[in-house]
């Protein structure tokens, strides 16, 4: 899944499809077309925005989410199709029907690559990573003494300085982040899509009002790429969201993982994570596959 | 690397007009753009889809009229020389990541 990311982040903009075409018009006369099949994510975050019907469409058969961004780059909604998938009501069944241990087993595997991708994170940057290793051997089925988030508190402080705080609302850093996550969680629902499987129904994620449960749950290992893709960023003087950081933040998807299975670009690893989650739910594997990063890393 | 397609497709009768069209809007539909009457060229990512489109191509041929197919490398595209008129046009390069509008 090697493609490109639209974002339309303008004023005015209107979206319309012609022909294999995505086109952008501004002020009636089109300034920029993109082939519909090369397209892996819409974001939207501009004001003013007009989509016709037929674009949304065929963006939908492609299985190319579409974002509807707020102005902290967060995602309000996603567009995503129907029927994303050849044997998709078997799946959504098995899916539906994952019993809770499974789940609970699914989600500390996730936890686990989670811990060790930051591990790995810190180590690329230079950063202290000691006790992580500890960390993720304390994970258990479901994850009940909340690792994660001891995780967390150590690792956010080693990345960015001790007086960092994430928090989605913040700027600078922050903003960031938020944004490489927003294209990293519309990888992840396209991968989830794609695989038969659908994004609502989550593992550990259960907040009744996220529609995208799944995609937050199985994008946490990966998260730590997009971490280390932004301290690069900040390190070379990066700031705030704009034109210059978009497209470096957008490439969190193509950015290859050195992996236990060789190079690999992270909208792979996620479509074979998403494929081998369905068949952990089918009950035909018990090991999610979570391309594990292994030292030195390209960033 | 780049795909070029070029044709040239009889267009004498009615119904090899309709076949030249339903061809060339084929092109279009694959994500092939019009470099100049006739000649279509679009990125792809790899070899092997370069192959794919290729073969999708060959599917959907029209029945008489000649057809060639170039696949050119990055570099070599980059060293294209364009002209408008006697002016020097830029080349486009590849494609971004992120297409920001």
């Amino acid at each position: 899944m090697i493609g490109r990311v639209v974002e339309v982040a303008e004023t005015g903009r209107h979206l319309a499809k012609d022909r294999g075409f995505l086109t952008v018009a501004a002020n009636g006369a089109e300034i920029g077309r993109v082939p519909l099949d090369d397209v892996v994510a819409v974001i939207a975050s501009g004001y003013g925005l007009t989509y016709s019907n037929a674009l949304i469409a065929a963006l939908a058969e492609r299985g190319a989410p579409v974002v509807l961004c707020g102005s902290n780059h967060l995602p309000a909604a996603f567009l995503l199709p129907v029927a994303g998938h050849h044997t998709q009501a078997g799946r959504l069944a098995d899916q539906a029907a994952a019993p809770k241990p499974l789940k609970k087993r699914l989600w500390a595997q996730l936890v686990r690559a989670k811990i060790a991708g930051q591990a790995e994170t810190l180590r690329a940057v230079g950063a202290s990573h000691t006790g992580f290793q500890l960390l993720q051997r304390k994970v258990r089925s479901g994850d009940p003494e909340n690792v994660e988030a001891q995780a967390a508190r150590r690792y956010w402080p080693l990345l960015f300085g001790p007086d960092f705080r994430r928090n989605r609302d913040m700027d600078g850093v922050n903003a960031l982040l938020n944004y490489a996550y927003t294209v990293l969680r519309a990888g992840t629902a396209r991968a989830i899509m794609a695989a038969g499987l659908h994004p609502s129904l989550g593992l550990a994620h259960r907040q009744r009002g996220n529609a995208f449960q799944l995609a937050d749950d199985l994008m946490e290992p990966f998260r730590p790429m997009a971490d280390l893709l932004v301290a690069d960023l900040v390190n070379d003087g990066a700031e705030t969201v704009d034109r210059t950081t978009k497209p470096d933040l957008a490439r969190i998807l193509t950015l290859d993982m050195s992996t236990t299975d060789g190079m690999t670009p992270v909208g792979t690893c996620l479509e074979r994570a998403a494929v081998s989650l369905a068949q952990c739910y089918a009950g035909t594997a018990r090991e999610l596959d979570l391309a594990r990063r292994v030292p030195p890393l390209l960033a | 690397m780049w795909l070029y397609v070029m044709f040239d497709l009889p267009v004498g009768t009615k119904r090899e007009r309709k076949a030249a069209t339903d061809f060339r809007n084929f092109l279009l539909d694959e994500g092939f753009e019009m470099a100049q009457f006739s000649v279509y060229l679009r990125f792809v990512e790899s070899k092997e889809a370069a192959e794919t489109r290729i073969q999708r191509i060959r599917g959907s041929l029209p029945a008489s009229g000649k057809v060639h197919i170039v696949t050119l490398t990055d570099k070599q595209y980059a060293n294209a020389r364009i002209f408008t008129g006697r002016k020097r046009e830029r080349g486009r390069g590849n494609p971004n990541q992120l297409a920001l509008f």
